[in-house]
């Protein structure tokens, strides 16, 4: 695996990522504008509406960035040991995520067939759901092998 | 495949974290093998063989389902 980042990547991304998606929820739900409402008042907003407006592009833009870096380092880092049981986890929690990101499009084909025109929204919400999918379902079952149900057997 | 991992380890008094740093892989691999979630490579068995003192036949006994 010459395509993996040192491990404390991993530690960076499980920082970088959470933070980056709960920002990027915040910008979602206009939490940045009153902040900066808060912090500079309502009247010097409606003066400077253009500079809060790119304040706003700016955190949209690295939230996004950082969570997908985010993702990118926990995917892609090694683990502190890393052998080939923790290498074959890794090759079968891959083949899981491709799984299920196939039944999920087919499932979602289905239903803008039989149902309803997404939109343009929809799409581009479908479009993001299934590449984020994929990483979630190899970063849930990747950890969740390792460092929980093996740990479980263990225990058991 | 059936191993007898866990019976030497502890023969020899070692820890899965002790034996996992002898052979330079993870406990939790250590944990699979003795659970027979995994079967190890041949390179990992000689390996385990090796610090375990004993052959690797010894170590894992082949069954009439493998």
């Amino acid at each position: 695996m010459k395509y993996l980042l040192p491990h404390c990547f991993k530690k960076i991304g499980s920082i970088i990522a959470p933070v980056g998606f709960v920002l990027w929820i915040g910008m979602q739900f206009g939490l940045v504008t009153k902040l900066l409402i808060f912090l500079f008042g309502e009247s010097s907003a409606t003066q400077s509406n253009s500079s809060y407006h790119i304040v706003n592009v700016f955190v949209a833009i690295l939230s996004f960035f950082s969570f997908l870096a985010g993702i990118y380092f926990v995917t892609f880092s090694k683990e502190k040991v890393e052998d080939e049981m923790v290498q074959r986890t890794r090759l079968e929690s891959f083949q899981f995520a491709a799984l299920v990101q196939i039944i999920y499009i087919i499932i979602c084909f289905l239903f803008i067939l039989l149902f309803k025109d997404p939109g343009e929204g929809g799409l581009m919400l479908f479009f993001i759901t299934t590449i984020f999918l994929f990483w979630l379902c190899f970063i849930g079952r990747f950890n969740y092998i390792l460092h929980i149900k093996i740990i479980r057997l263990s225990k058991a | 495949m059936k191993n007898f991992v866990r019976e030497e380890r502890t023969k020899k008094e070692l820890t899965q974290v002790q034996l996992a740093e002898i052979i330079n892989v993870s406990r939790q691999t250590i944990i699979s093998i003795e659970t027979s979630r995994y079967t190890p490579s041949v390179i990992l068995a000689i390996k385990l063989a090796k610090a375990l003192g004993k052959n690797v036949e010894t170590l894992f006994e082949v069954e009439r389902s493998d």
